[in-house]
């Protein structure tokens, strides 16, 4: 709890600007993107140095106050949500690009930058910093790093870890540790860095980020495929692999979703088709143009119904329109939507799919999925009323249940949103007693008062 | 609306937003990159997603309606670029707007702003030569949503240093069109149709030449234009201000008054005119008859809009050798989803070479009396603004819409820019033979 002396602590060493504890401040410093989290923090602060970073943290020890780091509130699994109370370390004030070094390819930012300016930002020097989560407009590359958020481009470029080549965080003891640094190759003691990443602020705040960039590909080829059955699309993703090829994009969409599109979008997409996948593959136009014949001769072998290939930019962004259109559309259909990110190895993509379908009409609910097929990482969003508590939880029941099939199959319960407080149990059961008590003794360590974005990740 | 049967938290009774328009958001922060005030203050509350959450706070009674609300509620610009962003259809310009109205129910009394009065009165008139000549009878005048304001903005609290802005923006005034335009104007050509034009206030007081090239225009397009000279204002500036119940008897009249001539369209030239009109259909949805709302937004159209879909007829236009650049009016392009029709009528003009400017949907700063509320943040709006222009060193900066026209042009010229603004149907009119 934050006693009025801590806030009292808080304006007097920062300032009166970078502590807020009106209600109306509190009561939108309290959630997430995850639906249905709400608590109060105590009171909220804006830092803007890696002092005041320390600062507060100083404060919150003395007062075991619950310290929760947040950049703009996207996440999808409760990791910024003061569960427990105290102070919320907002971060996004803290969002210069210090350094883009076209020397050794990397840049250095602090915590709050938001992950599309830096991409545009190098864009700008001729470079490509590659994740790209479907918050990116808006979301912070701290909060990237500490949700390992991943995105469209996955499956050839990997998630935000892939690019984290150092990181600067303060530990609750005060103390700031440096780790990693801008060699590409970097074995010295443990790697606290990939420790950090995905920890959701429970080790540590992020005060500064360095970050590996790469030179952007030359070219891209878009296509669109239907099929009239999902085993047929499930199949053609898994050739397509198997084929060696790794496309930069390979998206899905089901039956349901691709309805909800046509009814909110009109875009003439054929309703009757099971899925649709969209395809890119980018790189070296020789290498693209061959990728590309190589996937359109998997699309006709396993039987796809439909197969566009763009032309050009503009026929590109016409194909990928539905994709880009399948959140909207499925949002816009009820009041609440629950999006989840269930990943299995590739090989299960139509087991799942199925699955879903079989959970949907078990617990009669309205199911849409899309996602990303390359990675085995889908979104069953299911479509609901949050004021009907029997439909809430059957919600509950269907992902209850999906989940448990996911972890037979050697799935993930997360594979880009986290855990953070709505996937605790589900994470116990996937890495077992012996897993929770590993984490829970490095999280000790870090932090002996349990005072870093408590009740996250770890199962109580 | 809301159902005044209905319980509503912590709202008091009357207008307020429905708990289903609030509980739509799903709180991905889509929204929060294309906000003003969250790009200015990076604080939640002063987001989209904030104030919505804050109205749900209200109405589940975990917040009252709060002095602090009222004030988010004035500090949205209400450009709804939100809602353009929303992928779940949420509105947040419009919860605020009516959170607006609860203001008035929640903190009645104030008075009002006697300056501002005063102001509108002496300044915004047009000299007493005109006058005399009667250029403006004051029945005339009592129509326009300009006294209105000055005769009800109780909450009306203007920044610091108002007046100078406001005197700066000023264009310098001439007699109103309103009486003088013909009641029809006559197609010329080939004749393609028959139009009402919606003449807005800030038009006829401010902008009088640029209607007139509206209907110039329009009748050289091949259409009989017809000007009610009765038509009220269009509720925009009540509206903006919370006071719904006015807004809603001026577009009853207004719809008696368009729907008994036999047009077409009803086009008008301001986009913040357009959207209001608009948005009768919404307002009313309680009150009218379901039919006639329908049939009354079924003409409505923005010039812009009107002439691309009806397609523009180049074969006897003019070269205008220039270059411009545009701003897209937020009441155009995210309250009306009008946002390629000016560029393509820009592009067929022949000799115009168009500049695309960066982040052109991206507010001025204007918003109806929102940069006299808070000069200062509306300056950095600005600020942002006038640099993307600049990049673009065009001859021209085209917009559609009188605020923004008026912002616009003093930023220019506090800003020692050489750009020069047209509204598109200036342009237009160029390019139109006599």
């Amino acid at each position: 709890m934050a006693s009025i002396a801590a806030i009292k602590q808080l304006i007097d060493k920062l300032g009166a600007e970078k502590v807020v504890a009106e209600k109306e401040d509190l009561l939108t410093l309290g959630y997430d993107s995850t639906p249905g989290l709400l608590h109060l923090p105590e009171v909220a602060v804006y830092p803007t140095t890696v002092a005041d970073v320390q600062t507060v943290l100083g404060i919150a020890r003395d007062e075991g106050m619950p310290v929760v780091p947040r950049g703009s509130g996207t996440g999808l699994s409760g990791g910024s949500v003061p569960h427990q109370g105290g102070v919320v370390l907002c971060l996004n004030r803290m969002n210069r690009i210090l350094e883009i070094d076209e020397e050794n390819l990397t840049a250095t930012c602090e915590p709050g930058v938001i992950t599309l300016d830096l991409f545009e930002a190098v864009a700008d020097k001729g470079l490509f910093y590659p994740p790209d989560p479907g918050s990116q407009k808006i979301s912070t590359l701290a909060g990237n790093v500490m949700e390992n958020a991943g995105g469209l481009r996955g499956l050839k470029y990997g998630v935000t870890r892939d690019y984290v080549m150092a990181l600067e965080a303060v530990l609750i003891d005060g103390s700031v540790v440096q780790t990693g640094g801008k060699s590409v190759k970097d074995v010295a003691g443990y790697a606290f860095k990939d420790l950090l990443c995905g920890s959701e602020g429970t080790l540590g705040i992020i005060t500064g980020i360095t970050l590996k960039l790469i030179p952007p590909p030359q070219t891209k080829t878009t296509m669109l495929a239907y099929f009239d059955a999902m085993p047929r699309a499930g199949e053609a993703v898994a050739k397509i692999i198997a084929d060696k090829i790794i496309p930069s994009t390979l998206e899905i969409m089901d039956n349901a979703t691709i309805n909800c599109v046509e009814d909110y979008a009109g875009i003439g997409l054929p309703r009757q088709m099971a899925a649709l996948l969209l395809i890119e593959v980018d790189g070296h136009p020789a290498v693209v143009a061959e990728e590309a014949a190589a996937v359109e001769k998997v699309l006709r072998s396993v039987g796809a119904a439909e197969f566009k290939v763009a032309r050009d930019a503009d026929e590109a962004a016409s194909l990928a329109a539905a994709r880009r259109t399948a959140l909207s559309a499925l949002a816009r259909v009820s009041p609440t939507t629950l999006l989840e990110d269930a990943t299995v190895p590739r090989s299960r993509l139509a087991d799942t799919f199925a699955e879903i379908e079989r959970l949907g009409e078990k617990f009669r609910l309205k199911v849409g999925t899309f996602g990303h097929a390359g990675d085995g990482n889908i979104h069953p969003t299911v479509l609901c009323d949050e004021r009907d508590a029997d439909e809430m939880e059957r919600a509950h029941a269907f992902y209850h249940e999906l989940y448990e099939k996911v972890l037979a199959w050697g799935g993930t319960v997360s594979g880009e949103h986290g855990i953070g407080i709505a996937k605790k149990d589900y994470l116990a059961k996937q890495i077992g007693p012996a897993g929770v008590a590993v984490m829970r003794r490095i999280k000790q360590s870090f932090d002996p008062q349990g005072l870093l974005n408590p009740g996250k990740i770890i199962a109580d | 609306m809301a159902d005044k049967t209905k319980k509503q938290g912590n709202f008091a009774p009357g207008d307020a937003p429905t708990y289903e328009s609030v509980l739509q958001c799903m709180r991905c922060g889509f929204c929060l990159p294309t906000c003003p005030t969250f790009v200015l203050t990076g604080r939640e509350r002063s987001s989209p997603r904030g104030r919505v959450a804050l109205a749900r706070a209200v109405h589940e009674e975990n917040l009252d309606f709060t002095e602090a609300l009222k004030q988010e509620s004035f500090f949205c610009l209400d450009c709804r670029a939100c809602t353009t962003a929303c992928p779940s259809g949420v509105k947040a310009g419009e919860v605020m707007e009516v959170c607006r109205s609860q203001s008035h129910q929640v903190f009645p009394g104030g008075h009002l702003s006697k300056s501002f009065r005063n102001f509108i009165l002496k300044r915004m008139l047009p000299d007493p030569d005109l006058l005399e000549a009667g250029m403006l009878p004051a029945r005339l005048y009592q129509r326009l949503g300009i006294q209105w304001l000055v005769r009800h903005s109780h909450i009306l609290k203007l920044g610091p240093d108002w007046m100078d802005k406001a005197e700066g923006m000023l264009p310098k005034l001439d007699a109103p069109l309103r009486g003088q335009l013909p009641e029809m104007t006559p197609a010329k050509g080939e004749k393609r149709g028959r139009v009402a034009f919606f003449l807005g206030c800030v038009m006829t007081l401010l902008y009088p030449d640029v209607s007139r090239q509206t209907v110039r225009v329009l009748a050289g397009q091949g259409f009989d234009v017809v000007t009610p000279a009765q038509a009220k204002c269009c509720g925009a500036p009540h509206m903006s201000e919370g006071d719904r119940e006015t807004t809603r008897e001026l577009a009853k009249f207004n719809i008696d008054l368009f729907l008994s001539q036999d047009v077409d369209y009803i086009v008008t030239d301001c986009a913040g005119c357009g959207a209001s009109l608009k948005e009768y259909e919404e307002l009313l949805a309680e009150e009218e008859d379901h039919a006639r709302l329908e049939l009354f937004r079924s003409k409505v159209r923005d010039v812009n809009e009107f002439l691309s879909e009806v397609g523009l007829r180049t074969e006897e236009l003019q070269e205008v050798k220039v270059s411009v650049t545009y701003h897209e009016p937020c009441h155009l392009c995210h309250a009306q989803n009008v946002s390629a029709q000016p560029r393509q009528l820009i592009r067929s003009i022949p000799g115009v070479e168009f500049r695309e400017m960066k982040e052109s949907s991206w507010c001025c700063g204007s918003a109806a009396t929102w940069g006299l509320k808070f000069s200062e943040e509306s300056q950095q709006v600005l600020d942002r603004k006038l640099a993307n222009v600049a990049a673009t060193d065009a001859d021209y900066l085209v917009t559609t819409n009188p605020g923004c026209h008026l912002q616009l042009a003093w930023g220019l010229k506090q800003a020692d820019m050489p750009q020069p603004v047209i509204h598109l149907m200036e342009l237009l009119g160029r390019a139109t033979p006599d």
